[in-house]
């Protein structure tokens, strides 16, 4: 199982703001199981089966931008909505 | 023309006067306003020989054309000086109400200069101008300062220094409408220096745009981009600033106990998302901004006030190695009622905590300890034992102790929240910035790191130098106009350089604001030089250049700033010692500038 952890408003959809477990090959097959299991994160992470515009996504703290990124059972993703502050 | 009053106001302290000039129509068209037109008028007034804390220093307020106009965000001012922290040229901008209220009393521009004889205010209405006794208002907070002086909200505002000001503490901020500040540089200390307590302004002329179709068209589209966009209208308002800590400290550029690790293991306590979950009162605006990022919270000990920001949260909090949210919080309230800027004193802070840790200063001071923080800051304000030390700021202080090495700062200015060695183009902005280590010159946060507009390589050196060019030339521009940076998160130069249009009622596009930006940042560099800041200062604190990230996603990273800065000079048409070459200044108008070198 991958470890998932997310942030700002993604929290509020989900309704948990706890470290969730998902099972998947790839970055692409644990988001699609994400959002099966919390249907309200439909369509905020990915859109038609690319990830959403400034969504921001690092697995053990590297950004990834592809789908297609093997993962594995201990590999902690990090998923953020578009976010600022500081000043971006 | 619309948008510039076209009229500066002086007033000489020492003799107590005051007098009005034009506004130079054709600097306002080269330099807008604000930062830049801070920038030009401080050339001409402030040399080489001027000490920062001398009667001879210039406090320079200006506002934009945009200030006042009510186009969003269009709320905010500018102050220009010399540095007493850096020595190197000094602006700073803060939103609000008060730079709002200053346009309305008719001027663009208001010089201080000289010393008055015992304390002072100074009071802008549409009756005159008048400067007033201040003796009992000496010694006070800026929370009862501002209360003191009528502070109404739409109607009448106030901007003074704290105790930290008067005391001419390097880190003192100029505090206006309560709790927003002009910080960085120590804006505080040059006011204080004047005895200068308050500017009170109550104005009643409007800023009408020339083209009120179009002003009102951009109204409309702006208002429609920041609604759409989700960073606008659902993140900063939601959240606030300091929503972005936790990536910063996912990827490993979150810097921790004075920039010794790069990942602080509780940064989820003090989070945008924990300040929303836990003591957020409410959200609120500044003048004409739908945006509402500030946050109004509620300590458990009932103290409320306006924070902390991201930059503040993480100085009293990573920075110092606490995670407790309400003594941070606090913390920030304080310094804000002492005129303090947040970054550099937290950040001075952690540089007594290693001092200490290290055994070169004695203090019973730890990483972690947040029941020290309050005092400390008290102690900063009123250069009281060790805060005496502090006042000075961390590279002074760390120099006195022996070792300037573990002050993280950048010509002296303290660096903010973030790590460039896992954010290598950061360490360009950091070590380039003409007012030192600062995020608000120009930030990569956004392409390397929140994939704003898109995600760049944020370890890679190469290519760096232009994205930062720009970036630190368009910050340059919307600190002129002035927008807060934030709209900039939703509409581009081109909507700029249109509202600009609507309201002067000259056209302006964005290919002419860039030109303005590399402007004003080519003056404010030559300022620099010709204060005898070289190549040399362009670097960064020994521990990024060469001390390795110890563990986390960045470890073994450093910053690889030399190929950068090489890069860097050359992109911007500057020689191999990062002096603007005289063609350059001549496509950017700067004549005048090598006139005075030639002399």
């Amino acid at each position: 199982m991958t470890t998932i952890k997310l942030y700002a408003n993604l929290r509020n959809l989900a309704g948990s703001k706890e470290l969730l477990s998902i099972t998947g090959k790839s970055l692409r097959d644990v988001l699609i199981e994400l959002e099966k299991q919390f249907p309200a994160l439909a369509g905020v992470i990915l859109e038609n089966g690319v990830l959403r515009q400034h969504n921001v996504i690092s697995i053990n703290g590297h950004h990834a931008t592809d789908l297609n990124t093997p993962v594995i059972e201990d590999d902690m993703i990090a998923i953020f909505p578009p976010i600022a502050g500081g000043w971006s | 023309m619309a948008g510039w009053n076209g009229k500066i106001l002086t007033i000489d302290l020492t003799n107590q006067t005051h007098e009005i000039c034009p506004l130079d129509m054709e600097i306002a068209r080269q330099f807008i306003g604000g930062r830049g037109l801070g920038v030009r008028l401080l050339w001409d007034l402030v040399g080489p020989d001027v000490e920062p804390l001398s009667p001879e220093n210039a406090l320079i307020f200006t506002t934009g054309p945009i200030t006042g106009s009510g186009s969003q965000t269009s709320n905010r001012f500018n102050v220009s000086s010399k540095s007493p922290l850096t020595g190197t040229i000094l602006h700073a901008n803060s939103g609000g109400w008060w730079g709002m209220q200053f346009k309305r009393t008719g001027y663009d521009a208001l010089i201080v200069r000289g010393k008055a004889k015992a304390p002072v205010i100074i009071e802008i209405t549409a009756q005159g101008v008048e400067i007033k006794d201040a003796d009992q208002l000496w010694g006070t907070g800026v929370f009862e300062t501002t209360q003191a002086l009528g502070q109404d909200r739409n109607n009448r505002n106030v901007l003074c220094i704290g105790p930290a000001g008067e005391n001419l503490v390097r880190i003192a901020s100029i505090m206006n409408d309560k709790e927003r500040a002009l910080a960085r540089g120590g804006p505080g200390a040059v006011m204080g220096s004047k005895m200068l307590k308050a500017i009170v302004v109550e104005g009643d002329q409007k800023n009408k745009p020339a083209d009120q179709d179009l002003f009102k068209f951009m109204l409309y589209e702006t208002g429609k981009l920041l609604k759409a966009s989700p960073l606008t209208s659902q993140a900063l308002p939601e959240f606030g600033t300091a929503v972005v800590m936790n990536v910063i400290n996912e990827i490993g550029a979150l810097p921790t106990r004075n920039f010794q690790q790069s990942q602080f293991d509780q940064a989820e306590k003090i989070s945008g998302e924990e300040i929303t979950d836990t003591i957020l009162v409410k959200n609120q605006a500044c003048w004409a901004c739908p945006i509402s990022c500030t946050r109004i919270t509620k300590t458990k000990s009932d103290k409320q006030g306006e924070g902390p920001e991201y930059e503040s949260a993480w100085a009293f909090g990573a920075q110092c190695g606490i995670d407790d949210l309400d003594t941070i919080t606090e913390a920030n309230f304080l310094c804000n009622d002492m005129g303090l800027d947040t970054i550099s004193m937290g950040n001075t802070i952690g540089c007594a905590m290693e001092l200490t840790e290290k055994g070169l200063m004695e203090a019973e001071l730890d990483f972690g300890q947040a029941d020290k923080l309050l005092d400390l800051i008290h102690d900063t304000a009123h250069r009281r034992g060790i805060g005496a030390e502090m006042a000075e700021g961390s590279y002074r202080m760390a120099e006195k102790f022996g070792a300037p090495e573990l002050s993280m700062s950048v010509k002296k200015l303290e660096m903010p929240a973030y790590d460039p060695r896992g954010m290598q183009g950061q360490g360009l902005v950091f070590a380039t910035g003409n007012r030192g280590a600062c995020h608000e010159e120009g930030n990569m946060l956004g392409p390397e790191v929140l994939a704003l507009p898109r995600l760049i390589d944020r370890f890679a050196t190469q290519g760096k130098a232009g994205i930062v060019s720009v970036h630190q030339d368009s910050a340059a521009v919307i600190d002129s106009l002035i927008y807060c940076k934030f709209a900039n998160l939703a509409v581009a130069e081109e909507f700029f350089a249109r509202a600009l249009s609507a309201v002067t009622g000259e056209h302006f596009t964005a290919d002419d604001l860039m030109m303005v930006g590399e402007r004003i940042w080519t003056l404010e560099r030559l300022f620099n030089i010709r204060e005898g800041f070289t190549k040399a200062d362009d670097t960064l604190p020994d521990r990024m250049l060469s001390e390795p990230v110890p563990d986390g996603p960045s470890e073994g990273c450093t910053v690889k700033l030399a190929p950068m800065l090489e890069e860097y000079y050359a992109f911007r048409g500057w020689d191999e010692n990062g002096v603007p070459r005289s063609e350059k200044l001549k496509e950017l108008s700067l004549e005048f500038a090598i006139e005075a070198e030639d002399d």
